[in-house]
């Protein structure tokens, strides 16, 4: 019967109660709405970070992440041989990565240089999809490079330009190289596109007279499900060669979903706690309006175990009562929005490459951030209906019943 | 045996500083089936040694003793206990559930003393049944007249069985036929069930009903008169 005092008082001003049942449904749509947000920009970041940049896996000589030393490389046969040989991998490309500089009549500019087998980077990553002026790597024409426009437009680069290329080959001489710009590229990530060019694997080989040796090799998978047994897989068969997933690639990226749940319990509980002070006012008035019931109940023999127990009633109810109303909300907004996606070019395009995220947002709310929040607006409730109770158990029935 | 039985007590308001004696070391013993009322002007301190019997104020001094056990030593928690099973109460302003019908409003004691489902729809049933009011038992307070609910304040007081109950100015809410209703209830619960009322009243009905009426002056008893006294002085 408790529950039914708690949910009838709730309506004896309905519309004091649906007020507050609206503002917990905005704190939570809002809440859910904005999470979403932030896992859509994640999501779309880890997308990019695979897809255009680490892939799901990379293999590399223990000392080779170290200073990108080319004497620390891999055969590219046996390579080939036992990556075409696992099964479950998408596409893999095989590279010879070197740091150097790449200079023109305007100037210079540090880079590192990739030497990819065209197809092969395609499959992997997608690079020809990127190219926006120019070609990707045209067959027959030798020592072709591609720029990102960021550096094109930093050094006035432009297809058919010429370029030096710049490195230590293996025996740490320095070698240059002349260069014909094949084509311009852009990915959704500006800074990488600054530093990354990409010749052909084995124009850089023969510069670099590392010939059938390799520094890295990418590997996508058809999804993130398929990692940990690739990964077991690629340990067992590379013995003496470092086989990490993305997160340790690219721990920056990893952080990048860390942090967002760390980010999600803050933004809703500053939410939930500026809800809170709207809650307990509400409750406040609800114990004070009701003294003199109160105080006959305590009179007639309600224990102050209940009498509390019935004031948090109410107040979860009052707030509970909402929740399904900002989730459906927020599913509603958000399959829309996961369908047509948020187009922020007009007025963040720019800055959301500089950082690696991709221009239309996704949003998307994982189902443990669902429970996150009710977990949350639960505990609100609670603390919010501790100060009401607390008032009404301070009541004396014999004054309390007179007032 | 008295039920309850009222030793030497006071109730003293700022002992310290400006002492009000609202009680005035009242000493009375109140027997089963009596049908008492305290009366005295206002300020004299009915109400409060009514809520002192009631255990919902606590005196300054002395003791109050219900079949036996001294009420002024139980904890906060053990008096909650005992007044719900062993006393009913009925307010002036009625006060009860306003969301809860005439039925839930009787059976939430029953609730609270965790009587089985069965036990509370007969008992509900009744009591109902016993103040007239069978035919409104799932209509809420605001839909009823102060003397209809001021029934269902009785049936609730005594849903909980209870050793006696106080009825703090019962009728002073109620216009002349309602009260007159309500009096002929109690009185008859008195008569067939031997159930003990005590009323803090002013109102002359009661008094007139009244078996035995205590007369507070100044938080001190002026008069304790029987019924044949009582009788005698109205004529």
């Amino acid at each position: 019967m408790l529950f039914l005092i708690a949910w009838r008082n709730l309506w004896r001003h309905p519309a004091r109660s649906l007020a507050i049942i609206a503002s917990v449904a905005l704190g939570v749509w809002a809440g859910a709405f904005i999470i979403s947000l932030y896992y859509g920009m994640g999501n779309e970041r880890v997308r990019i970070a695979i897809e255009q940049e680490v892939s799901h896996l990379q293999v590399h000589h223990p000392k080779f992440r170290e200073d990108h030393d080319v004497a620390f490389n891999f055969d590219l046969d046996s390579m080939d041989a036992v990556l075409r040989n696992t099964p479950g991998l998408k596409a893999f490309s095989l590279r010879t990565i070197c740091h150097g500089m790449l200079a023109n009549v305007t100037g210079s500019n540090g880079v590192q240089i990739n030497g990819v087998e065209p197809e092969a980077e395609n499959a992997t990553r997608g690079l020809k999809s990127f190219v926006i002026n120019g070609a990707y790597f045209e067959a027959g024409k030798k020592n072709q490079v591609l720029v990102g426009k960021k550096l094109a437009d930093k050094m006035k680069l432009a297809p058919g330009g010429k370029i030096v290329l710049t490195f230590q080959d293996i025996e740490q001489n320095i070698t240059s190289g002349a260069f014909r710009i094949a084509g311009i590229y852009e990915t959704a990530n500006a800074p990488l596109d600054e530093l990354n060019v990409y010749v052909r694997r084995d124009d850089f080989n023969n510069l670099l007279n590392t010939p059938g040796r390799g520094t890295e090799a990418a590997v996508l998978l058809s999804g993130e499900a398929e990692l940990p047994a690739a990964l077991a897989a690629l340990r067992q068969r590379l013995p003496g060669l470092e086989v990490e997933d993305w997160r340790a690639v690219s721990p920056e990226t990893a952080l990048v979903m860390t942090s967002l749940d760390i980010t999600s319990v803050i933004i809703i509980a500053i939410i939930l706690l500026a809800l809170a002070f709207g809650i307990i006012n509400t409750m406040l008035m609800a114990v004070l309006e009701r003294t003199r019931e109160i105080g006959m109940l305590m009179a007639v023999g309600m224990t102050k175990t209940r009498l509390f127990g019935m004031v948090v009633l109410e107040t979860l109810l009052l707030t509970l009562v909402g929740c399904p109303v900002g989730f459906t909300l927020a599913w509603a907004v958000n399959t829309w929005l996961s369908k047509t996606g948020i187009d922020v070019t007009a007025f963040a395009g720019n800055v959301m490459k500089g950082f690696g995220y991709g221009a239309v947002i996704y949003p998307d709310l994982p189902d443990d951030k669902v429970w996150l929040i009710l977990r949350i607006v639960f505990v609100t409730a609670l603390v919010a209906s501790v100060f009401p109770a607390w008032k009404a158990l301070k009541l004396r029935p014999a004054e309390a019943i007179r007032r | 045996m008295p039920v309850i039985d009222v030793h030497n007590v006071s109730k003293i308001y700022n002992p310290e500083t400006i002492p009000v004696y609202a009680v005035n070391n009242v000493h009375l013993h109140l027997e089963r089936g009596e049908f008492t009322a305290l009366v005295g002007p206002s300020g004299s301190g009915k109400t409060t040694l009514l809520n002192i019997i009631g255990g919902l104020d606590a005196p300054t001094e002395g003791q109050v003793v219900i079949n036996g056990t001294d009420i002024t030593r139980l904890t906060p928690n053990q008096l909650i206990q005992f007044r719900l099973h062993n006393i009913g109460f009925v307010f002036q302003s009625f006060n009860l559930i306003p969301v809860l019908t005439a039925r839930e409003n009787v059976e939430f004691i029953m609730l609270l003393q965790g009587a089985p489902k069965a036990e509370r729809e007969r008992r509900v049933n009744e009591l109902m049944a016993a103040v007239g009011l069978s035919d409104k038992m799932d209509v809420r307070p605001a839909q009823l007249s102060g003397g209809q609910q001021q029934r269902v304040a009785v049936a609730r007081a005594l849903a909980s069985k209870p050793q006696f109950i106080l009825a703090d100015e019962p009728t002073a809410n109620l216009d002349s036929h309602s009260a007159t209703n309500l009096l002929d209830m109690m009185a008859q619960l008195n008569r067939d069930e031997g159930m003990t009322f005590i009323f803090s009243t002013h109102d002359a009905r009661v008094i007139e009903r009244a078996r035995r009426v205590i007369t507070l002056v100044d938080g001190s008893i002026a008069s304790d008169t029987a019924s044949v006294d009582v009788a005698a002085g109205h004529k």
